[in-house]
C-alpha cells in the first residue's frame, strides 16, 4: 500500500473513532452521555483554541523577527557611524600630511630640526601620531623624527613603498617592523616636477587609536568588534577570535559599497550575525561578531505575558464549554430518559391491554378446532352405539380419525403463537447457583478440554450468593465465552475460572486464558456482531455479541481486558436481583 | 425510587403474565397430544383389523378419553379466560375460591416443573368480595413465586381461605426444606407489597414457617 | 311426529359435516349452510324448524342474519353458536330475539334437548 494510503486510512480511522466511540466506550463501559459530552468539549476546545494558538504563536514570531531586524539595523547603523569615523580620522591624517607636504619643501623637512619642530606640534593635536619620516625617491628615510632609531631606513623593496610610487597616498596594514609594535602607517607622495622626482611623507600611528573607535560599537559581552584586512589579518585585537596580526578564522564575505550584515546560523537557535563594513580607501574591514541575542530576551517577557493571557483564555473558554455542554448534554439526556420512559410505559400498557384481545383471539382459534374434534369423537361413539359392526366403519373411522388429526394440527400455530408471546413477556427467572450452572457448561465441553490437553483452574467461591436470573441464557453465555477460551489456548493451554462477590449487588465470573491476546485495536470491537478473527467457515462472529446483549438484558455487564501473548480474560457481572430490562 | 418501584411492579406483572399463558399453552398442548395418540391408537386398531364387537368397548373408551381431554382443555380456556377479563376489568365482585383456584388452576404447571404441588385448602361459603381480584392474583402470585424458588425439590405448597371479621384471607402454606437464603428473598420488593395494600387495604403478614397471609376487606374498594 | 328440520349455519366444514352426521342419526332433517347467503337461501327453500347458528360466519355477520331471520319468519327459532369467550355477543344475540345459546365444543345431549325445546315453541306459538 501507498504510504499516503496509509495515512489516509488512519487519519480516517482516527476521527470514525474520535466521532463513533461508543464500541470503544462500550467496552469501558462508560455512559454515552459523559462520552458526548468529552467528544463536544474536545471538538469546541481544538476548533476555538486552535486559531488562537496560531495567532499567538504567528505573532511571536513575527515580533521576535522584528525585533531582530531592528537590532539588525541598529547594528548596522553603529557599524556605519564607526565606519564613517575612521574614514573621517584617517581623512583628516592625510589632509594634514598633504598640507605638510605642500606647506614645506623637501628641503625644509629634510632639516631634521624642523620636521621635529611640525611633529612635536602635530603630535599635541593629533594624538596617536608616532612618528613622522621624510623618504626620498629612492625608498631611504632622510628625515625621522620619533621615538625609535630610524633615520637612514631603506625602504625600498616595502610594498607600500612600491605603491606609493604608483599612487599619492597610500595606508598600510597594521605592522610591527622594525617597531615590534603594532602600528599603521599613511604616507603622502610630493611630486618634484622640476627635479623629476619625488619625496614621501610618512606617518605612523598607534593602532590604539583605531583600536578606540572599534571599541566605541556598542557591544555585549560575547560579542566582538575588530578590524581586518582584506586578506583576513587582524588589523586590531580583538576578543574571541584572535590577537593583531593573526589571521580571522572564519569566512567572510562583504560587499564594497556598503555595511553588510549576515545571519550566520548557530547551533542552539542562537544566531550568530556578522556585519562588515569595508573602510573606504583602506585595506580594512570593520567586523562586528554577534552572539549574544538582546532581541531575544524582550519576547521573554512578551511571551509569559502571552503565556498567561492565553492560559487564562484557554481555562475561561474551556470553563464555558463545559458549562454550556452539561447543561445541553444534560437536557438531552433528561429528554432521552423521559421519552425511553414514556415508550416504556406505552409499551407496557399496550402488552397488558393485549391480553383481553389474546383471550379473545384464542378462544376463537382454539375452540374451532376442539369443537370439531368433540363432534367428530361424538360422531364416532354414536356410530359404535348404532352398530357395532366395526367392519361397517371401517372406513368411515378411519376419516374421522384423520380429520381430528387435522383439527390438533391446527391447534398447533396457535400454541406456537402463545408460546411466542409469553416468552416475549416473561425473561425466565430462576434462583441459580451460578457455580452449579458453570460446573454444568464445564461438563458439557469437558471432553473438547480434556482432547486438547488444556488445564483447567476452577476458584469458585463457596456460598456465592444465590441469583435470580434466567440460567438457560447465562449458560449460553458462559458457553460462549469458555468456547473461546479454548480456542485461544489451543492444545495445552491454561483456563482459569473464578466466581466471587463482586459487590452486594452483582456475582462476578471471570474466565482467563493464556492465549495469544488481543490486540487493543481489535479489542473495540469483539463484541461487534459478525467481527470474528476466526479462518472461513470456523464461528460466525455473532457468539460474543449475542452473549453482549444476553448480559445487558438481564441487567448485568461483560468487559474484557487482554494483553498480547499474555492472554485474555472476561468478566461477567450477573446481578443477585434481576432488574427490569 | 418511584421508578424502580415501578420498573419492579411491571417486570413482576409482566412475569406473572408470561407464565400464565405459557402454563395455559402447555397444558392445552398436552391435552391436544393425548388426544392426538388416543386417535392414532384407534387408527392403528382399526388398521390392525380389531374389528370384532368385543373390541368396541375399548374403542369406546379411548372415545371418551377424547372427549374428556377437550372438556380439560376447555375448561382451562374457562380460567384463562376469567383471568383476562378480570385484569380488564380491574374491579369487581368475586368469589374469593374462584379466583384462587383459577390462579391456581394456571399456575400448576409452572410449580410442577420445579415439583411443588399446589394446593388448595378452601373455606366453604365465603362471603362475595368487593375488591380488586386481578391485583389480588398478582400479589398471590409474587409471594408464589418466591416460595417456589425458594423451596427444594418435591416442596408443597398449600393455598388456604378463610374469612375474618369483615375480611377474608389468604394463606400461603410452604411445606418442605428451603435453601440457602432468604425464602422470601426475590423479585418483589416489600414497596410493591406496601403499593397493593395502600390500594386493597388490609394487611400482609409473615408467619411462622415462612407463611404468608393477606387480608382483604370484603369491602376493600 | 315429523322430523325436526335443522339448519346448521357454521363456516367451519369439518365441525358442521360432523355435527350434522351426528344430528342425523339422531334422527333429525338436517341441512347445513356455511355462509349467511347459503343460509337465507335454505330458509326459503327448506322452510327449518330451528336454526343452529354459528355467530361469526363470514359475510353477513351472524348477529345480522339472526336479525334477518327472526325478520323474514319469528316462528324460526334460532340457537346461537358461540365460542368461549363470545359473552357480549350473546347478550346481543339474546336481544335480538335468539331462542338459547349453546358453547362449543358443544356437548350433544344439551344442543338436542334445546333443539327439542325450541320446536316445541315453535308448535305452540
Amino acid at each position: 500500500m501507498r504510504p499516503e494510503d496509509t495515512i489516509k486510512q488512519n487519519v480516517i480511522a482516527f476521527l470514525h473513532n474520535l466521532f463513533h466511540p461508543h464500541d470503544y466506550w462500550r467496552v469501558l463501559g462508560a455512559d454515552r452521555y459523559t462520552s458526548l459530552k468529552i467528544r463536544i468539549i474536545l471538538l469546541d476546545a481544538i476548533l476555538s483554541l486552535l486559531p488562537l494558538f496560531i495567532v499567538v504563536t504567528i505573532s511571536y514570531f513575527w515580533f521576535q523577527q522584528i525585533l531582530k531586524d531592528d537590532f539588525k539595523n541598529q547594528l548596522k547603523w553603529e557599524l556605519e557611524n564607526t565606519k564613517q569615523s575612521i574614514e573621517f580620522f584617517l581623512e583628516e591624517r592625510l589632509s594634514m600630511l598633504r598640507f605638510t607636504t605642500s606647506a614645506y619643501t623637501y628641503e625644509q623637512l629634510s632639516d631634521q630640526k624642523t620636521l621635529s619642530d611640525i611633529f612635536t606640534k602635530f603630535k599635541r593635536e593629533f594624538p596617536g601620531l608616532v612618528d613622522f619620516g621624510v623618504i626620498d625617491a629612492d625608498g631611504i628615510q632622510r628625515t625621522y623624527s620619533g621615538p625609535y632609531r630610524l633615520a637612514g631606513s631603506d625602504y625600498s623593496d616595502q610594498t607600500w613603498f612600491n605603491e606609493i610610487v604608483i599612487r599619492s597616498s597610500n595606508l598600510s596594514d597594521v605592522f610591527t617592523g622594525f617597531r615590534k609594535i603594532p602600528h599603521f602607517a599613511i604616507a603622502v607622495k610630493r611630486e618634484a616636477p622640476d627635479k623629476g622626482t619625488f619625496w614621501i611623507l610618512r606617518a605612523t600611528i598607534d593602532m590604539k587609536t583605531l583600536q578606540k573607535y572599534a571599541s566605541a560599537v556598542n557591544i555585549r559581552e560575547n560579542d566582538d568588534v575588530f578590524i581586518i584586512n582584506r586578506e583576513g589579518v587582524l588589523q586590531t585585537p580583538s576578543r574571541f577570535h584572535g590577537n593583531v596580526l593573526e589571521q580571522y578564522k572564519e569566512n567572510f564575505a562583504f560587499s564594497e559599497d556598503s555595511v553588510s550584515i549576515k545571519e550566520v546560523g548557530q547551533s542552539k537557535g542562537k544566531c550568530d550575525m556578522c556585519g562588515y563594513a569595508p573602510i573606504k580607501n583602506t585595506p580594512w574591514v570593520l567586523v562586528a561578531v554577534i552572539r549574544s541575542s538582546p532581541y531575544a530576551k524582550i519576547p521573554n517577557i512578551f511571551r509569559n505575558e502571552l503565556f498567561f493571557i492565553t492560559i487564562i483564555s484557554v481555562f475561561f473558554s474551556i470553563a464555558v464549554t463545559i458549562v454550556l455542554v452539561q447543561t445541553v448534554v444534560n437536557r438531552i439526556k433528561k429528554a432521552d430518559q423521559e421519552r425511553e420512559a414514556a415508550i416504556a410505559e406505552t409499551e407496557h400498557a399496550g402488552k397488558m391491554a393485549s391480553i383481553g384481545r389474546l383471550a379473545a383471539g384464542v378462544a376463537h382459534e382454539i375452540n374451532n378446532p376442539l369443537a370439531i374434534i368433540n363432534e367428530k369423537a361424538g360422531l364416532m361413539k354414536d356410530l359404535l352405539e348404532g352398530s357395532r359392526d366395526m367392519q361397517q366403519n371401517r372406513e368411515k373411522f378411519l376419516s374421522l380419525i384423520s380429520g381430528i388429526f387435522d383439527s390438533v394440527n391446527r391447534c398447533r400455530t396457535v400454541t406456537h403463537r402463545l408460546l411466542g408471546f409469553s416468552r416475549r413477556m416473561d425473561v425466565s427467572h430462576d434462583m441459580i447457583d451460578i457455580n452449579v450452572a458453570l460446573k454444568e457448561v464445564i461438563g458439557f465441553l469437558e471432553k473438547e478440554i480434556i482432547y486438547r490437553n488444556i488445564r483447567l483452574d476452577l476458584d469458585l467461591k463457596k456460598d456465592l450468593p444465590r441469583v435470580v436470573t434466567d440460567k438457560g441464557q447465562v449458560q449460553q453465555v458462559f458457553l460462549n465465552i469458555i468456547n473461546n477460551a479454548i480456542d485461544a489456548v489451543e492444545e495445552g493451554g491454561l483456563i482459569q475460572i473464578s466466581s466471587y462477590s463482586k459487590d452486594e449487588h452483582f456475582v462476578r465470573v471471570s474466565i482467563k486464558d493464556n492465549g495469544s491476546g488481543i490486540p487493543r485495536d481489535k479489542l473495540k470491537h469483539i463484541f461487534e456482531p459478525f467481527y470474528t478473527t476466526k479462518g472461513k467457515g470456523k464461528g460466525t462472529g455473532l457468539g460474543l455479541s449475542i452473549s453482549y446483549g444476553i448480559v445487558q438484558r438481564l441487567g448485568g455487564s461483560i468487559h474484557v481486558e487482554s494483553e498480547v501473548t499474555k492472554g485474555t480474560t472476561f468478566f461477567v457481572d450477573i446481578p443477585i436481583r434481576s432488574e427490569t430490562v | 425510587m418511584e421508578n424502580e418501584n415501578e420498573e419492579d411492579l411491571k417486570a413482576l406483572q409482566l412475569r406473572f403474565v408470561g407464565k400464565i399463558i405459557a402454563g395455559f399453552t402447555h397444558e392445552i398442548k398436552n391435552y391436544l397430544a393425548i388426544i392426538k395418540e388416543s386417535s392414532g391408537l384407534i387408527g392403528d386398531m382399526i388398521k390392525m383389523g380389531k374389528l370384532s364387537e368385543n373390541d368396541v368397548p375399548e374403542y369406546l373408551e379411548i372415545i371418551q378419553s377424547i372427549e374428556d381431554q377437550i372438556g380439560n382443555a376447555i375448561e382451562h380456556f374457562t380460567h384463562l379466560n376469567r383471568f383476562s377479563h378480570r385484569m380488564d376489568t380491574q374491579i369487581s365482585a368475586f368469589n374469593l375460591n374462584e379466583c384462587i383456584e383459577e390462579l391456581i388452576a394456571l399456575l400448576n404447571r409452572f410449580a410442577r416443573q420445579k415439583k411443588i404441588v399446589l394446593a388448595t385448602d378452601f373455606q366453604q361459603d365465603l362471603p362475595p368480595v368487593k375488591s380488586n381480584p386481578s391485583m389480588l392474583q398478582l400479589l398471590v402470585f409474587s409471594f408464589l413465586e418466591n416460595k417456589i424458588a425458594g423451596l427444594e425439590k418435591n416442596g408443597r405448597i398449600t393455598v388456604r381461605t378463610g374469612a375474618v371479621d369483615n375480611a377474608v384471607a389468604v394463606k400461603i402454606i410452604p411445606e418442605g426444606t428451603f435453601a440457602e437464603g432468604d425464602a422470601d428473598a426475590g423479585t418483589t420488593t416489600g414497596k410493591i407489597r406496601e403499593n397493593f395494600i395502600k390500594q386493597l387495604g388490609g394487611n400482609i403478614s409473615q408467619g411462622a414457617a415462612k407463611e404468608t397471609v393477606i387480608t382483604l376487606p370484603v369491602h376493600g374498594v | 311426529m315429523p322430523q325436526t328440520k335443522v339448519l346448521l349455519v357454521d363456516d367451519e366444514i369439518e365441525f358442521a359435516s360432523a355435527l350434522a352426521e351426528r344430528l342425523q342419526l339422531r334422527n333429525y332433517d338436517v341441512k347445513v349452510g356455511h355462509t349467511a347467503i347459503e343460509a337465507m337461501g335454505f330458509i326459503h327453500q327448506f322452510m327449518p324448524d330451528v336454526v343452529v347458528l354459528d355467530l361469526k360466519i363470514p359475510g353477513m355477520d351472524g348477529l345480522e342474519t339472526l336479525k334477518t331471520i327472526k325478520k323474514l319468519d319469528p316462528t324460526i327459532e334460532v340457537i346461537m353458536l358461540t365460542g368461549h369467550g363470545d359473552v357480549l355477543s350473546v347478550e346481543e344475540g339474546m336481544k335480538s330475539g335468539a331462542f338459547e345459546y349453546i358453547m362449543k365444543p358443544i356437548d350433544i345431549g344439551e344442543l338436542t334437548s334445546k333443539i327439542d325445546k325450541a320446536k316445541k315453541k315453535r308448535i305452540n306459538a
